[in-house]
């Protein structure tokens, strides 16, 4: 019996090679042809896990970078003092630890230290996401922390003059402007993430490269099965930085204004009118 | 009757270097205090203590009798009632000339909308600003911003308004239009106090002005005696030297 499957087998093997075309194109629309969806499927994942971790690493990059950007004041009571300190002990230890390994080790350690040490069976897309998102988190704490001390130091005292309470101040004057600073930093690392999720494919997930290698092993068609994964990873990139930049248009508002004319200019709650007409018109 | 506020033995050090020393002056309802002095004499960190965007090292500052370093002060309510316009404008660059207006009497005074909208409309009146109100601060000239600055310090309803150093940062050409609107608040009545290097200014628009030197108060009193017959020879040197200009 065992012969004749291994020659069954040998049959099937040689079958397969002899209907792969021999030129470059050919190739490429046989394997696209017959791997096309699983393709899809993984540049579909690639996507989805950079476009949720880089979120969540923006909201948990904004939360490490405010806590780093706030001064330690005296006038704090000595518990909060001691409070902050010790959070941005904790915080600046993250950051160092997931900055400085790399995101494939940190993958394997998490993934299988979780069931071995903690005997918890993370779910691959559990570990996926968690993993992306606290190394985007890492990197972009610092990012808000820059843009925060980009922001020059009236906008902050205009806030308090106003009777803001610092937490406020932040809230409705700091982080929208920091945001828009950082927008580009923002659209790098979203870039970065579809390009590294690719190392997720050392616990199991099959993202893009992940389903291009086994195309690739299937016919032994390295070039031509990279040469598809190439360009599926740089249409995903450039859509992304191209939508990202129409985004930060839309941050910027227009680009001139009108002035306003008597008609959205009327009180419209009852509770006072308008003074009367200045003797002296006011222009710059 | 009892003054707004009341500035006793203030002292302020940043590090070794003692910026003011041992200020006392207070400020009564209707009041328009100018403060005059050379740069570095300690006029804008006396302001800035006032509104605790300094805190002072030593002394005591009290708003209608109560010490606003007390630790049990709720600082940033303290602040709504004490507006402050400064040298840079502060616009916030995130919102345009009537978000700026309405941000603070929304979302900390808890004015409802429509009022804090017409409110500020009216404060941008006063300042001449409300055609603009759907522009960003980056459109605006340096007059303008500073119209709207004062419109937004206004919207609060501050009981005292503090002026750092107003003028300073605009073109001869607008300082006009800025000094204007100042000249019609201190008319109204309002209670301000004005750090200022524009003298015939300080002099039309106060009823009382204080010449500071090297961190201390050299010399109070009505601006004709301050401007007329000065009595300290540091005043007559400061004014001197700024007449012969």
């Amino acid at each position: 019996m065992k012969p004749s499957l291994l020659s069954h087998l040998q049959t099937k093997e040689a079958e397969k090679m002899t209907s792969l075309p021999s030129d470059f194109l050919g190739r490429v629309f046989f394997i696209l042809q017959r791997y096309g969806m699983s393709y899809l499927r993984g540049a579909g994942t690639t996507l989805l896990i950079s476009l949720i971790s880089t979120l969540f690493g923006c909201i948990i990059g904004f939360g490490v970078g405010v806590v780093q950007y706030l001064p330690i004041e005296e006038r704090l009571p000595w518990w909060k003092r001691w409070l902050l300190v010790l959070a941005k002990g904790l915080l600046k230890i993250y950051v160092e630890v997931f900055r400085g390994t790399p995101m494939m080790v940190q993958s394997m350690f998490i993934y299988y230290g979780a069931s071995q040490l903690m005997g918890i069976n993370m779910s691959m897309w559990f570990a996926a996401f968690f993993i992306v998102s606290i190394n985007t988190g890492a990197y972009m704490a610092e990012t808000v922390r820059g843009g925060l001390l980009s922001i020059d130091n009236g906008q902050t005292e205009g806030a308090l003059a106003v009777g803001m309470s610092p937490i406020r101040a932040m809230n409705y004057v700091l982080i929208p402007q920091a945001l828009r600073n950082i927008m580009p930093q923002i659209g790098n690392n979203l870039i970065i993430n579809i390009k590294d999720t690719c190392v997720l494919s050392v616990i199991g997930t099959v993202e893009l490269f992940f389903a291009s290698k086994s195309v690739a092993g299937t016919y032994y068609t390295y070039f031509e099965s990279m040469a598809i994964a190439m360009v599926l990873y740089l249409t995903m990139t450039i859509v992304a930085s191209k939508l990202l930049r129409l985004w930060e248009k839309k941050m910027d508002g227009p680009s001139s204004y009108d002035l306003a004319t008597t008609d959205t200019l009327a009180f419209t709650s009852g509770l006072l009118t308008m003074a009367p007409a200045k003797k002296k018109e006011r222009r710059d | 009757m009892e003054p707004i506020l009341q500035i006793t033995h203030l002292k302020k050090d940043f590090g070794s270097h003692q910026v003011l020393s041992d200020i006392d002056f207070s400020v009564n309802q209707g009041d328009v205090v100018s403060i005059i002095g050379a740069s570095g004499s300690g006029k804008s960190t006396l302001l800035r203590c006032i509104n605790l965007l300094e805190s002072p090292t030593s002394g005591d500052i009290r708003f209608h009798g109560e010490s606003v370093l007390d630790s049990s002060i709720d600082v940033p309510a303290y602040r709504a009632k004490v507006g402050m316009v400064f040298q840079s404008f502060n616009l916030f660059d995130n919102m345009n000339v009537l978000e700026n207006c309405m941000i603070s009497p929304v979302k900390i005074l808890k004015v409802p909308k429509a009022e804090a909208r017409d409110r500020a409309m009216m404060y941008l009146d006063k300042v001449g600003m409300t055609s603009f109100i759907n522009a960003k601060p980056r459109y605006l000239s340096g007059g303008q911003k500073q119209r709207v600055a004062i419109a937004r310090a206004l919207a609060i309803q501050p009981e005292v308004l503090l002026f750092d150093e107003p003028t300073s940062a605009l073109d001869p050409q607008m300082v006009g239009e800025v000094l204007d609107v100042i000249g019609d608040l201190a008319k109204e009545g309002r209670t301000m106090v004005i750090v200022t290097h524009e003298m015939t200014f300080a002099r039309d628009v106060s009823n009382r002005i204080i010449f500071m030197d090297e961190g201390v108060i050299c010399e109070e009193g009505a601006p004709e005696k301050i401007f007329n017959q000065p009595v300290k020879d540091a005043t007559k040197a400061f004014l001197q030297r700024f007449w012969n200009r």
